[in-house]
């Protein structure tokens, strides 16, 4: 087995940075949401925190097989939290600019990131993870963040596209 | 009210979740790090391993994976071959490993006249075809004289699956003492 460049305790510390990162987010969109949403995040951080503490005591017990499934459900809320964000602005607020911002700034780039330790993980641990389910989510992460780009870099992209399309239809 | 207006302020709201997520996600960064740097040690078995040499293996010698125990008798004015003494496994199939024959300690001790029971202890390390490399112990006066001379064999590799075997030659003189006992500790050390 390859010598471990990554332990199962990087998915802790990947969600704890997005759990922070949603904190300041949330704080600097304060209008959009809940007062104590930033407070309720900074604690979820800590939770992750107080995990990695812990868990540190007890790295013999358990094995490498659970210390990876539970840091990586942890990663999971982290992520499920990024994408309830992004249906909450779009669904709820009906703030579909915003949204759009949102999934191309932070649901597409973290997601990108996180698939890319897991398979990473994954394939240095031998672990038996569906590795075909990762590449297609990190294909199509860096796809919709290509795209988002390119969009945020020439907005009238779209418009163009869309007149394309018209033009075509005329004829 | 002054104050609790300030204290309310985006800003500052900001700057203190800023502060503690700086906290936090340092904190967490400085324990990940003691995580990766905890010593880990794994029981395994040896690439390199030794197999008895039966039938050649002097009798009543004990041999395990990891190390070997080989009682040899040595005669008056005749040389004792042990022609497969022992094996030398390579049990990785995959690829070829080094390892060198080391003196480590040997009883009787340099002038001492005990040592004139012996003339020569040789160990030769033979593979599948021919003569490879030897560490020799040579009597000279009431001295042991070590060939290689710095007590170590250069690292000579055996191949993937590889089994390479150790011919053991013993020599005493014609005026040595019955019973007398040379105790001899080698190590095989292993570059994995």
């Amino acid at each position: 087995m390859a010598d471990p460049a990554l332990l199962p305790e990087f998915f802790a510390l990947l969600s704890v940075d997005i759990f922070l990162l949603l904190s300041l987010l949330t704080c600097l969109l304060e209008e959009r949401f809940p007062k104590t949403l930033p407070y309720i995040y900074q604690i979820a951080a800590l939770i992750g925190f107080g995990h990695l503490l812990v868990s540190r005591q007890f790295l013999d017990q358990f094995g490498e097989y659970m210390r990876f499934w539970y840091n990586f459900f942890y990663l999971l809320v982290a992520l499920g939290n990024i994408v309830a964000i992004n249906l909450y602005l779009a669904l709820e607020k009906d703030l579909w600019a915003l949204a759009k911002a949102w999934s191309g700034a932070v649901t597409f780039p973290i997601t990108l990131i996180a698939v890319f330790f897991v398979s990473n993980y994954s394939y240095l641990q031998g672990m038996e993870f569906p590795i075909l389910i990762l590449q297609v989510g990190f294909v199509v992460s860096a796809i919709v963040l290509g795209v988002s780009m390119s969009i945020f870099l020439s907005p009238d992209l779209l418009d163009k596209v869309r007149r394309r399309k018209e033009v075509n239809r005329w004829k | 009210m002054e104050i609790k207006k300030i204290l309310f302020r985006k800003e500052m709201k900001l700057l203190t979740l800023l502060l503690t997520s700086l906290l936090i996600a340092s904190a967490s960064a400085t324990i990940y790090y003691s995580l990766t740097m905890q010593p880990k040690v794994t029981v395994s078995t040896p690439t390199i391993t030794f197999v008895s040499g039966a039938p050649d293996q002097p009798s009543g010698s004990t041999v395990n994976n990891a190390w070997a125990f080989l009682t040899a008798k040595s005669y008056p004015n005749a040389t004792l071959t042990y022609e497969k003494a022992l094996y030398i496994n390579n049990t990785d199939s995959g690829s070829p490993h080094y390892f060198r024959l080391q003196h480590v300690n040997i009883t009787p001790l340099n002038g001492t006249s005990g040592v004139g029971n012996w003339t020569s202890i040789k160990f030769l390390v033979y593979n599948s075809t021919s003569y490879v490399f030897s560490l020799n112990y040579t009597v000279s006066s009431f001295d042991w004289i070590l060939q290689p001379s710095s007590g170590a064999t250069s690292y000579y590799s055996v191949p993937a699956s590889g089994q390479w075997w150790i011919r053991l030659e013993t020599r005493s003189p014609a005026t040595a003492t019955a019973g007398k006992v040379c105790d001899m500790q080698i190590s095989v050390d292993v570059k994995e």
